[in-house]
């Protein structure tokens, strides 16, 4: 993490990376699947923001269990603002992917468990926020909020990954419909899927550590008035 | 240990006011819904809506088991152990909401009937089910108590969390109304304790973080 504040080269991969998802998320060809046809490209968009936001809040869980052990507030600050972003990844995720069911399920909510589920992953990590606006003292805020924190994230993991697949999906990779299965066979799509998974967690971890970094700046400001 | 649990009894027992304002809560909302919901109960209706119930009766119950202790608690820092203390909370607000569950189960089946077919099997998804709101609760109730305006945030906190154990609570014991078979659910039951214990597991680790706050 103190390597990567103070480098820059990842920057720029993840500018490159970013510019050749989208070029060529929008412009090579794509396999004809049936129902989905040329709405496949949303892959390159929708799904990397699923991947970012489970790498940005396991990030957040991780330096939540450190703050539980150092005590050191500077891991609080890093915990916070990747789930703030990660909750920025959920809304574009629940986004993309509700303008992607209006072409292809025709609703854009369509009470689908998938859908369900990563809705209330969402409504976690906001009642995450509204509990550390409530407690004044700022060690027991991060404290509490350290441990909400940790206990919310593994309960969002059964309701992410396990009880989708219990029920019937209309989701792409369930019951029947052409999933990750279908999108192997083809090389192009997965050669710019793979980056763009790659360059959009990278843009997430960009813009969440110029976050810390300002609210670590704030601190150290209060701190020396 | 079991002295915190029988402490917890005799205080309940004592200011009465907390249980007979529960049972109330329990006896009036069943009957709110009885008038609402008259005449067209179906299995799933039924279902649906005993689970609901007794989340809100969960919610309402245990979101008073570390309120209560707010004089006590600098008494229990010196004197006991965090984990002694929670595992304690937990088996006695499991205890308290198996209560409320059977009572409920009581009240539904005199106003609405009793379409349960296969008693042992739903008997144990609702203890399951019942293991899991509980033990969920009594951790959102003690991180809750440290937060200022206790009431909302324990909705706001709890809801979100409950839904796993509550989905797969919901869907078993409409199979067992349904077909009541047992390789049905066997699946289901499996995650279902698992989540049971993922919850309880985390409770047990993170509450002295909590505690020394």
């Amino acid at each position: 993490m103190g390597y990567l504040l103070k480098t820059n080269w990842w920057k720029w991969l993840c500018m490159a990376l970013l510019t050749y998802t989208i070029i060529g998320g929008l412009l090579l060809p794509v396999p004809k699947l049936p129902i989905l046809n040329e709405t496949i490209r949303v892959l390159h968009f929708h799904v990397p923001m699923w991947f970012g936001m489970i790498l940005v809040f396991t990030g957040s869980v991780i330096y939540a269990i450190k703050y539980l052990k150092t005590n050191n507030s500077k891991f609080d600050i890093y915990s916070s603002q990747l789930a703030n972003m990660g909750i920025a990844f959920g809304v574009l995720g629940i986004v993309t992917g509700m303008v992607w069911a209006k072409y292809t399920w025709g609703e854009p909510w369509s009470n689908d468990p998938k859908q369900n589920a990563s809705a209330v992953s969402l409504l976690i990590y906001l009642a995450y926020f509204v509990l550390r606006n409530s407690i004044k003292d700022e060690e027991q805020r991060n404290r509490i909020s350290g441990v909400y924190n940790i206990f919310a994230y593994f309960l969002m993991i059964p309701l992410l990954f396990i009880l989708p697949r219990m029920a019937d999906s209309l989701h792409p990779g369930n019951g029947g419909n052409p999933g990750f299965n279908a999108y192997d066979l083809d090389s192009n799509l997965r050669k710019v899927f793979y980056t763009a998974v790659l360059g959009w967690s990278l843009l997430g971890y960009w813009i969440a550590s110029i976050n810390i970094r300002l609210s670590l700046t704030h601190q150290k400001l209060e701190n020396a008035s | 240990m079991i002295e915190l649990i029988k402490k917890d009894l005799v205080v309940d027992w004592r200011q009465q006011n907390p249980i007979s304002g529960i049972l109330l809560y329990l006896a009036s909302t069943i009957f709110t819904s009885y008038m609402a919901f008259r005449g067209f109960v179906s299995i799933e209706v039924w279902n649906a809506l005993f689970w609901i119930i007794i989340l809100f009766t969960a919610i309402t119950a245990i979101s008073k088991s570390f309120a209560q202790e707010e004089r006590r608690s600098i008494y229990y820092f010196f004197l006991i152990k965090p984990h002694n203390l929670i595992i304690s909370k937990l088996i006695y607000s499991f205890l308290y909401l198996i209560a409320l569950a059977i009572l409920s189960l009581v009240i539904f089946t005199v106003l609405f009937g009793n379409p349960i077919v296969n008693h042992q099997l739903f008997i144990f998804n609702l203890l399951i089910g019942c293991l899991g709101l509980s033990s969920a609760f009594t951790m959102i109730s003690a991180i809750a108590f440290k937060a200022s305006n206790r009431s909302i945030m324990m909705a706001v906190l709890g809801f979100p969390v409950i839904i796993p154990v509550l989905i797969l609570t919901i869907s078993n014991s409409a199979k067992i109304l349904d077909q009541n078979i047992w390789s049905q659910i066997q699946g289901n039951m499996l995650t279902l304790i698992s989540v049971d214990v993922i919850i309880i597991a985390l409770t047990f680790i993170l509450f002295p973080f909590i505690w020394r706050s």
